[in-house]
């Protein structure tokens, strides 16, 4: 039964070739968008190298302080000083590793100048994260206690610095005026993973860290890992504990502070965006509403357009119809029928819009607009695609078909109006 | 004839429905990106305030040292730089200075009025090294160092949406603290306009405020995290590595980081472009898709009434007259998705959603309608024309 169908399907799709063409051509391009929003999306917030294990590592990124009454806010990076006493004791995660934001330092090969992007982090940083080493390796624990002028370079900063594949590993590098010593060679970091992004990766202890500052506020970052991915909520909870006894060091100005552990894509993403100015939501809910339906809105023009043409289509097959009727078919079979030819239709487009996107992926990782980012279509993004293919298979499907099923077998004989 | 054809329409709504939600959508999304677009190049057009050729931006991190320790290092710093024969002119900024991400604003306060405004902090340099124009007042210079008040120069922008047509050079208001009863800032110029964030971005109020390195009251304070560096032409990038070896001579242990303003222009207006740019892509995808099943449809729809077509040319209508019943069709069917796009798009001036100036949206509004027309007509043009070639006798045969 379903071998017909197909057959029948493959011979209306090769009858009317303009009317396929558009067809394949909505749902590919359709999904080809989505597909590569996916990708950026996956970029930005799933497992990738070197931050592999997003399903028990969180983050702490931002600390606030507000005060309703007086409508003021402060919205920034935490201190070393803070991570230091608040954060690092912690008990229930595996590991942290504190890292600092990144500034641009330059430095300079034959009169040229280099901008290089300069990352403080500790040894557990090193093991939190996993980067592809291609040389070398990174800084360990004792390094830092001396405070070793090592450094570990990324291939763009080797390629640039030393010339292109000349082995750099215990070369001296020159960075922001301080002479490093190289010790290992990474592959590169899209800049959009900015919790690992660098361009340059020196030890922490090397920095100057004002010991009497106590402010909350600075530029570190801590990245925890769980022992495993039930532990977050342990976690958490844990840390929601430890913020809540923090006194506002700033009474007159503010009068709650708050801070999260969290994911990126929670973390970062949603909570300055749509997250209460005042209090604890993260405006998730909010977040997945709206982009649910922007999504929604989107697919709607190319559902209608197919809804559109699939309405004509069936109706230049109203004598098929007819004779099918006329011969006993109910009208759940022809909804089936023109079902498993819709659906197929859409799986085809598709396919195309893989393909498409595959090519559109490649296209934007090789422009450059993203600094060092590879855009990949991996599994995840390839299931999303296939789900929507086939949500919107059923959508542009259900309408003509249910159309088509109501009418009468005399009157499609004769070519009947829906 | 044109009453004819809405009936026409009007009676078929059912079955027209789909294509009118369809051109109904696309024009929204049409609307939206053209918008976007306008909204670009009328800020585009305008005058960004200052040359930024030639200019190198040299940012200041410190490590531990108190303030009059970090004042004495930059005093000595700006001296030593501006010695350089290669160099015009240097100037102190405080860390918002153009192309970059940076911002600080607050409520600009005058009588009952506030509106929220970008301040930057300048020293007396800051003029010559960015050629700043001006439209009104002077800019400032030595008497202003020993004035009580904080003296400021404000941009057209500002001027024009706190003070009208108010004469604003040397009078005394509330500025940034609020205060009405103690105002402390003094306008002393107004300039043509400060475009911070880039050639693209809407020339909002700011004002430029006047800070000098040594003065006494505000010895607990460091204002400048930036050194505007204009060198003479001619002058190629080999300078800069000789320029920040001097300078970490005199600011050891900092952190200096140099980039010529040119260059952060180019990338800041690649970045502000991004969302244009996907927009357009995203928008030109649907407007082609969209376009593409109208024709579809049209052409299906046209061959299915060659009936009615044969009996019209047996009773003697030209095919010119054929031709124009189809085209007049389909633009009627556009009126309807237009109208119904109008009453939302006209929301948005109305209410003031982004608060973009009205011009913007009504140039938006226009273009999106021409196209909309354009699209239907051009979708209907093929199809119309094949209609209107058939002859009466296949056509009536046919039946």
């Amino acid at each position: 039964m379903l071998k017909n169908y197909l057959k029948i399907a493959w011979k209306v799709l090769l009858r009317r070739k303009f009317f396929t063409f558009i067809s394949l051509f909505g749902i590919s391009f359709t999904l080809m968008i989505l597909m590569v929003a996916t990708a950026m999306v996956d970029h930005l917030t799933g497992s990738h190298t070197p931050e592999t294990h997003m399903d028990r590592t969180i983050f702490i990124n931002f600390n606030k302080m507000t005060s309703e009454t007086k409508n003021s806010m402060m919205n920034s990076v935490p201190s070393y000083y803070y991570l230091q006493r608040y954060v690092m004791p912690m008990k229930t995660p595996e590991k942290i590793a504190i890292g600092s934001t990144f500034k641009g330092v330059n430095s300079y090969v034959n009169n040229k100048r280099l901008s290089l992007d300069l990352k403080y982090t500790d040894a557990n940083f090193w093991e939190i994260l996993e980067f592809n080493f291609l040389e070398g390796k990174a800084f360990n624990q004792q390094n830092l206690k001396n405070a070793d002028k090592l450094a570990v370079i990324t291939d763009y900063t080797r390629d640039q610095y030393f010339g292109s594949d000349v082995p750099a590993v215990g070369k001296s590098i020159v960075v922001d005026g301080v002479r490093y010593q190289v010790c290992g060679v990474v592959e590169d970091v899209p800049i959009s993973r900015f919790n690992s992004y660098a361009n340059v990766w020196v030890p922490l202890s090397t920095s100057n860290i004002n010991k009497g500052d106590i402010s909350l506020f600075g530029e570190h970052m801590a990245i925890i890992l769980a022992k495993k991915p039930s532990d977050i909520p342990k976690i958490k909870a844990e840390y929601q504990h430890i913020v809540r006894q923090i006194k506002v060091p700033d009474p007159q100005n503010f009068d709650r502070f708050a801070s999260y552990a969290e994911g990126i894509l929670e973390g970062v993403v949603v909570r300055q965006l749509f997250g209460s100015r005042y209090g604890d939501d993260s405006g998730m809910g909010k977040f997945v509403a709206v982009v649910s339906l922007i999504v929604l809105l989107f697919m709607l023009m190319p559902t209608i357009n197919l809804v559109n043409i699939n309405v004509s289509r069936i109706l230049e097959r109203s004598s098929e119809i007819g004779v099918r009727k006329a011969f006993g078919a109910s009208s759940r079979m022809l909804i089936g029928q023109f079902l498993v030819e819709n659906i197929f239709l859409t799986l085809l487009g598709g396919l195309l819009g893989f393909l498409l996107s595959a090519l559109a992926l490649q296209l934007i990782s090789s422009s450059g607009i993203i600094p060092y980012a590879q855009l990949t279509l991996n599994w995840r993004v390839f299931a999303v695609g296939i789900g929507l293919s086939l949500v919107f298979g059923l959508l542009s499907g259900v309408i003509p078909a249910y159309k088509m099923s109501k009418l009468q077998a005399v009157e499609a004989l004769k070519g009947g109006q829906l | 004839m044109i009453r004819h054809l809405f009936t026409l329409i009007w009676n078929r709504k059912k079955s027209n429905f789909l294509m009118i939600t369809e051109i109904f959508f696309s024009f929204l999304v049409l609307f939206g990106v053209l918008s976007l677009a306008f909204y670009y190049l009328n800020n585009y057009n305008k005058p960004l305030g200052f040359q930024y050729d030639k200019v190198w931006v040299m940012t200041l991190r410190w490590n531990q040292e108190k303030p009059l320790e970090i004042k004495e290092i930059q005093s000595r710093l700006k001296q030593q730089l501006k010695s350089n024969p290669e160099v015009e002119g240097v100037a102190f900024s405080s860390v918002n200075t153009p192309f970059t991400m940076q911002n600080m604003n607050g409520g600009f306060f005058y009588n009952n009025r506030s509106v929220l405004s970008s301040f930057y902090q300048v020293d007396e340099d800051f003029a010559q090294v960015m050629q700043m124009r001006l439209t009104e007042g002077r800019w400032f210079n030595d008497q202003d160092q020993s004035s009580s008040y904080s003296n400021v120069v404000i941009n057209e922008a500002l001027r024009q949406a706190l003070f009208k047509n108010e004469p604003v050079i040397g009078k005394v208001v509330a500025g940034l603290s609020g205060d009405n009863k103690n105002p402390k800032t003094r306008i002393v110029g107004v300039m043509e306009a400060y475009k911070q964030q880039g050639d693209y971005s809407e020339d909002s109020p700011g004002y430029l405020e006047y800070k000098k390195l040594k003065k006494q009251a505000d010895s607990t304070n460091v204002f400048f995290n930036t050194l505007l560096i204009r060198v003479k032409p001619g002058v190629t990038s080999a300078f800069e590595e000789k320029l920040t070896k001097q300078a970490s001579q005199i600011a050891k242990g900092w952190t200096l980081e140099i980039k010529s303003m040119n260059e952060m222009r180019a990338s800041h207006n690649k970045v502000a472009l991004i969302p244009l740019i996907v927009f357009s892509v995203v928008c030109g995808f649907l407007i082609i898709n969209v376009a593409l099943g109208l024709f579809g449809v049209l052409w299906y729809n046209i061959n299915r009434r060659i009936s009615e077509i044969g009996l019209r040319r047996a009773i003697g209508a030209a095919s010119g007259q054929v031709y124009r019943q189809f085209i007049g069709e389909v633009l009627v069917l556009a009126t309807f998705g237009v109208l119904f796009g109008v009453v939302v798009a006209a929301q948005f001036p109305l209410l003031q959603v982004f608060q973009v100036q009205t011009s913007v949206y009504v140039t938006a509004l226009g273009a999106a309608v021409v196209i909309i027309y354009a699209l239907a007509a051009g979708c209907a043009a093929y199809p119309s024309r094949q209609a209107a070639r058939i002859a009466p006798a296949t056509a009536l045969h046919e039946e």
